[in-house]
């Protein structure tokens, strides 16, 4: 498939971009994303090396620096964890590549939407003479991933036939009939998209319920920390971002929301900037759940069960030194090899 | 392989380490003391990634704390033979300050104040007036439980006890009741407060722009707070957990370490804390992050100090007491690392 450099990418040519895992921003080749993996995410910020791999920096700033990585930089929260190996698009976890799969088809849809709002042309899926699309059904997730996986599979066999010219838009005999050619149907193909500021159109309460998951305008939604510069794809091209949207459809239903993704959070701006309230290991306030521990009695006392602690299998936590009243300094100094007697 | 900016220093202590402290006017010079009895004196050479031993100043008793005084020629020291000693580094000879009635926990020395305190077990603190030629006695105040930690800012003076207990006194205050004809019998702390952590103090230090103080203890805790008694000032504390690690062999259950050492870095106001896990970890108090954390050492961390200028980290390494150790021993355990910090290693996100 050719690039689209002018007009509008084919959903397809979308999801071919390579991305990164780390930050979400998708990229021309995969040259030009291991670079930025290696610029932004693998950079030694002591000396300005950069590696391959988040393991690679890990060994490096162990072994010339002498310090630990504790997280990959620039890196969404959730996706900073070091026990992850990513290179390039490999090693990318089957269900953020669904998470990120269905992320883009969401905004080529409500971008193609909003086109169409605008220039009254009906989507390219739909332009075969078919009219516009009335018993479209909106899709749950389920089935969307379903039928992504579909497709998926039968370009795979395609491709293993050796069909080279193997066409990648499956045939009409879709089970979702009345689609037009593509695979991937417009999620929210229920919704009527009056042009913006026509009579009748709602005052866009639906967009401050829902915000979009990427800001589709050349303005991020309020909130939206500007520090992580996730693309609109494909460029909003001045459409409002303010239309009514169903939420992005990962977090929609009554599931919880995917592996990696904390409650709550509906969007990716959403997870960022809840994620730049969670500091390391900062918690707000001291919570004392250590149940079972108490502020000991007697130094007899502690020398008794806890001095390995191999047995605590039901405790939550462990302390080395779990006296409350008396400090180590004062144990020491009872000890014989530092007490002191007085000489005179 | 590029270059360790980390070093270990030759000839460290014989037994485990209580202080590291370097000369506020003599930025590569440091003292360490020791339960080895002994208060060590090196001095980093620059670039040579090296510190030598300069002298050592045997003592009776193992020395529990030890600072500067007004210049780098001079130390004061905390002893478990409940003295408070001064050192003239210089000559070597060693003068006793004054007497506890039990070990000296901590020494702390004001340059604005030219006033040297020190927190003993016996429950009081003692102030004295260390110019040369000084006639004015000892100001003995007592405390309310034991002392176990005690930091100074350039006008408070934080100690931190048993049962929660911390005091902050104001270092003016202090100073002029020392100066006074009739002192008075005793001198109420500036403000009393509940340490915000619920165990066992480990450590205190005071943010070098006089605007607060971080403590530490015993269960894997930090906690940083602000003087200013305003609401707001108040509402800006918090705490978090550090120097805590995953006890593979009971099921995921953390293993809590105490934080041992805290030290405010002079310049940028960030700190590194040290803990019984073998790890120091730089953060940033403002953003309440933590910035980096350095290679596990070969045991806990015991005492952290940042050079004058903030050039260096130097740390305290040997055996941590735990539970039950009765038959503890840090000899032939103790190491001194320097560490020189990059250019902005130690430089919060804030501060940019
Ligand atoms: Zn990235
Ligand atoms: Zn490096």
């Amino acid at each position: 498939m050719g690039k689209k450099k002018r007009g509008h990418p084919d959903v397809e040519d979308i999801l071919a971009r390579p991305w990164c895992y780390y930050c979400e921003r998708d990229f021309e080749d995969l040259k030009l994303l291991i670079s930025h993996q290696k610029a932004k995410h693998f950079k030694c910020d002591r000396c300005g090396k950069r590696l391959n791999t988040a393991g690679g920096l890990s060994v490096h700033m162990n072994q010339v620096h002498k310090e630990s990585l504790d997280k990959v930089e620039n890196a969404l929260p959730n996706r900073q964890g070091l026990d992850i190996e990513i290179f390039g698009m490999e090693g990318v976890p089957e269900d953020i590549l669904q998470q990120h799969n269905q992320r883009i088809i969401t905004n080529f849809y409500t971008a193609q939407a909003e086109r169409h709002a605008v220039t009254g042309n009906p989507p390219p899926g739909q332009s075969g003479g078919q009219g516009p699309a009335k018993k479209i059904k909106i899709e749950t997730p389920e089935e969307i991933k379903k039928r992504l996986a579909e497709h998926r599979a039968r370009v795979a066999a395609q491709k293993a036939a050796g069909g080279t010219s193997a066409p990648l838009h499956v045939p009409a005999d879709d089970q979702s009939p009345g689609q037009g050619a593509s695979p991937f149907p417009p999620p929210q193909a229920g919704f009527p998209y009056p042009p913006p500021g026509a009579p009748g159109a709602p005052p866009f309460p639906a967009a401050h319920a829902y915000p979009p998951a990427y800001p589709t305008g050349p303005s991020p939604p309020p909130g939206a920390p500007a520090a992580f510069n996730l693309p609109a794809r494909p460029p909003g091209g001045g459409a409002p971002a303010a239309l009514p949207q169903r939420p992005p459809y990962m977090f929609n239903g009554a599931g919880a929301p995917p592996p990696g993704y904390p409650a709550g959070a509906s969007t990716v701006d959403e997870l960022i900037s809840s994620g730049a309230r969670h500091g390391d290991d900062i918690d707000h306030m001291i919570r004392m759940a250590e149940a079972g521990i108490k502020p000991a009695g007697k130094p007899a006392e502690d020398a008794g069960g806890e001095k390995k602690g191999k047995k605590d299998k039901d405790k939550n936590t462990r302390m080395v030194y779990a006296d409350n009243e008396v400090s180590p300094e004062e144990k020491m100094a009872l000890l014989p090899r530092y007490r002191f007697t007085a000489v005179a | 392989m590029a270059p360790s900016t980390q070093f270990e220093v030759a000839q460290p202590p014989n037994d485990a380490i209580t202080a590291i402290v370097f000369a506020p006017d003599f930025p590569n010079r440091f003292l360490v003391s020791s339960w080895d009895k002994n208060v060590y004196l090196y001095e980093v050479v620059d670039g040579a990634e090296q510190a030598n031993l300069i002298e050592k100043f045997e003592h009776r008793a193992p020395v529990l704390d030890v600072c500067f005084g007004a210049t780098h020629e001079e130390a004061f020291t905390a002893g478990l033979d409940h003295q408070v000693s001064r050192i003239d580094l210089a000559s070597g000879d060693q003068s006793v300050l004054s007497k506890h009635e039990k070990p000296v926990r901590s020494v702390i020395y004001s340059p604005q104040h030219s006033i040297l305190v020190s927190a003993s077990w016996d429950n009081t603190l003692h102030i004295h007036d260390t110019a040369p030629n000084s006639s004015h006695p000892v100001l003995t105040i007592p405390l309310p439980n034991k002392p176990h930690a005690m930091a100074a800012s350039p006008s408070k003076l934080v100690v931190a006890m048993t049962a929660r207990l911390v005091h902050i006194y104001d270092l003016p205050t202090l100073a002029s009741a020392l100066a006074s004809p009739n002192p008075p019998s005793t001198i109420a702390p500036w403000q009393q407060r509940e340490s915000s952590l619920k165990f066992l103090t480990r450590a205190v230090s005071c943010m070098p722009n006089d605007a607060g103080y971080a403590t530490s203890s015993i269960e894997g805790r930090v906690a940083v707070e602000w003087f200013e008694d305003t609401a707001e000032s108040q509402a800006r504390k918090y705490a978090f957990k550090c120097h805590r690690q995953q006890d593979e062999s009971s099921g995921g259950g953390d293993v809590v370490y105490p934080v041992n050492a805290l030290a405010f870095h002079p310049v940028y106001g960030t700190f590194a804390s040290g803990g019984g896990d073998g790890t120091v970890a730089l953060w940033d108090a403002e953003a309440k992050r933590r910035m980096r954390q350095y290679q596990k050492f070969s045991d806990s961390v015991a005492a952290l100090a940042f050079s004058g200028h903030g050039k260096y980290l130097a740390v305290g390494v040997c055996p941590g007491f735990e539970t039950g150790m009765e038959d503890y021993s840090g000899e032939g355990r103790a190491h001194v690392l320097i560490r020189e910090l990059g250019e902005t290693e130690a430089k919060g996100k804030g501060s940019k």
